[in-house]
């Protein structure tokens, strides 16, 4: 049986509060599964480019602003072949660099090199000014968070 | 958005895309004058100047890197470099050589993220690089090429691309083994050959006949073409130490925006790939060289559109000259030269991939912060930027209102503004009054 690829990226900043749960919850799993990679702290989406290349799985753990209620722990499995197809998601106007999640997944889509499966790990987070701490609620989160890719890495290797 | 007639315009882009950071560009166009030129940044003040007061000097590159997540090395490099000068740390010739591989890595990856996937989609009249890639994927292949090449060398000698760990006061936590920077020399021959053939494809874009006229802004250094250290100069023959260029480039506060406008002399100047080829052009190897007569470039560029051409020229020439510091490098032992901590102010300058970029700061005797300042290119570069919005409206009154936008935009790009790094970004506005 060879190898799996699964990438486990942490999109955020550890500087800025709520945002730093992506990059906290990916670095416990660097080390613990010899088939899993921790592509270490994201700044934005575009840095997967490269790293997710063709993986059999990339899980992305990312803070968001949903609505939920904070520390709500949402899995979401990105449709990777058809992801945007109708062209109904905007652009993120403000986006560094300007290009979000789905456009990444598009651009390695048209080059061939999408992972075969994408998971968004997203956990609803609060406070994201610069230089503030992490929120009570999304520190709390941070177990279920853990929990929720060690699952997804379990069923990709028992399904391989 | 933009609206009125010809004579009388307003172009106004609020949240211009494909820059760092986010800010709004507005133009007012009265009886077929450019009236009125704002860049506007609006992202919240990063407060990182303040964040660092306090804290020991030996944290300074790891806060600042995390300014940027697209160039990182430079911040950490800068604000090592003064600390160094603080302290009055000598660092040895092996660091310099990681140090200045470590920088061409940073070059290499944010170029060719600027040039492939921010900046070539403006003359391919692509949305986007999403756009890009659809019609163009092995084109877009050769950009993520390079790009992965760059971050390859961060990860080898900076610990990871994004943030690299290894980088401290006085050199390096750990030396990298020889095997590992060797192992660099294959990928760095095909990126090479990639950024020539970028310069190639790039140079073959329609081009504005648009002509600044600049005050270029750069560091010098003797034989060779200054990344990691060297001293200001200006094509108007200014030639200072970093301390005197810190006093004469002025730093004000603008209402409109939350950016810092810097001056020198009183006047705008610009730094960053056009500057330093005017500046240092001469000194590039001779395959950039014939790579820039081939693509049609002179001794200087003031084309700022064309700036595309001497990024892409400056992705070939750190290719060239990273694969010269792998063959002679020699691990440094020890992998930092720590200095004795002591009070001082010290002044660090470097290039970044925008241009030059300053740090300065003052630590007491426990080697705590007092005073900071950061100075990163992009404000540095924003009167320019405006005084080239000028240049390109009244020479584009012609255009329809979606193609004067597109234009404004792409030459506001043309400088691959960092707001985040100055804000301290972009929306169009052309209003005709």
């Amino acid at each position: 049986m060879s190898p799996l690829d699964i990438v486990v990226a942490g999109l955020g900043s550890t500087y800025r509060g709520d945002d730093a749960v992506g990059p906290m919850v990916a670095a416990l799993f660097a080390g613990v599964h010899d088939d899993v990679r921790d592509v270490g702290p994201l700044a934005e989406p575009l840095d997967l480019l490269g790293r997710f290349d063709g993986a059999d799985l990339a899980v992305v753990i990312d803070a968001v602003r949903s609505g939920a209620p904070i520390g709500t722990v949402q899995v979401m499995d990105i449709d990777v072949a058809h992801v945007n197809d109708d062209g109904t998601v905007e652009p993120a106007v403000t986006s560094t660099h300007g290009i979000g999640l789905v456009g990444v997944l598009r651009v390695a889509r048209a080059i061939d090199r999408a992972p075969r499966r994408l998971v968004v790990v997203a956990v609803e987070g609060e406070a994201f000014e610069l230089g503030s701490s992490m929120s009570a609620a999304v520190q709390a989160a941070v177990p279920e968070a853990f929990l929720a890719v060690a699952r997804l890495i379990e069923s990709e290797q028992l399904c391989a | 958005m933009t609206h009125g007639t010809n004579r009388n315009r307003t172009v106004s882009a609020e949240g211009v895309a494909r820059v760092e950071g986010e800010g709004s560009l507005r133009v007012v166009v009265h009886d077929g004058t450019v009236s009125e030129v704002s860049l506007d940044i609006f992202e919240p003040p990063r407060y990182f100047e303040a964040m660092l007061i306090g804290r020991h000097y030996s944290e300074a590159p790891d806060i600042t890197a995390r300014i940027c997540g697209i160039c990182p090395v430079a911040y950490q490099l800068t604000a090592c470099a003064a600390m160094e000068d603080a302290l009055g740390i000598v660092v040895s010739d092996r660091v310099q050589v990681l140090r200045r591989l470590l920088y061409c890595g940073e070059w290499i990856q944010s170029h060719a993220l600027h040039v492939y996937l921010l900046h070539a989609p403006d003359f391919l009249k692509c949305q986007d690089a999403v756009e890009l890639a659809e019609r163009q994927p092995s084109v877009i292949e050769r950009g993520l090429a390079l790009k992965r090449t760059g971050n390859l060398i961060m990860e080898t000698v900076g610990g990871r691309a994004v943030h690299p760990v290894n980088v401290r006061v006085g050199g390096f936590y750990s030396a990298p083994e020889p095997e590992a920077i060797a192992a660099l020399t294959a990928p760095l021959e095909r990126a090479l050959d990639d950024a020539l053939a970028t310069v190639q494809w790039v140079a073959g874009f329609d081009f504005p006949a648009v002509t600044g006229a600049y005050r270029f802004v750069a560091l010098r250094q003797d034989g060779r073409y200054a990344i990691d250290s060297g001293r200001p100069g200006s094509s108007d023959g200014l030639d200072v130490t970093p301390q005197r260029f810190a006093e004469l480039s002025v730093e004000e506060h603008v209402a409109r925006s939350t950016a810092l406008h810097a001056r020198l002399d009183g006047r705008s100047y610009l730094t960053g790939p056009l500057a330093r080829y005017a500046l240092s052009g001469s000194l590039l190897p001779e395959v950039v060289r014939d790579a820039a007569r081939k693509a049609g470039l002179g001794e200087t560029c003031a084309n700022p559109f064309q700036s595309i051409v001497v990024r892409a020229l400056e992705i070939a020439f750190a290719c060239h000259e990273a694969l010269r510091l792998v063959a002679q490098y020699e691990p440094p032992v020890p992998a930092a030269d720590l200095g004795i901590t002591r009070a001082g102010v010290g002044t660090g300058v470097t290039e970044a991939p925008r241009g030059l970029l300053l740090h300065q700061y003052e630590i007491d005797g426990d080697g705590n912060i007092v005073r900071a300042r950061i100075t990163p290119p992009t404000s540095q570069n924003q009167l320019t930027i405006e005084e080239d919005l000028r240049r390109v409206v009244e020479g584009g009154l012609e255009l329809d209102d979606d193609d004067l936008q597109w234009r404004c935009e792409q030459a506001v790009r043309n400088h691959d503004p960092c707001i985040s790094c100055a804000a301290h970004f972009l929306d169009v506005v052309v209003e005709h009054a």
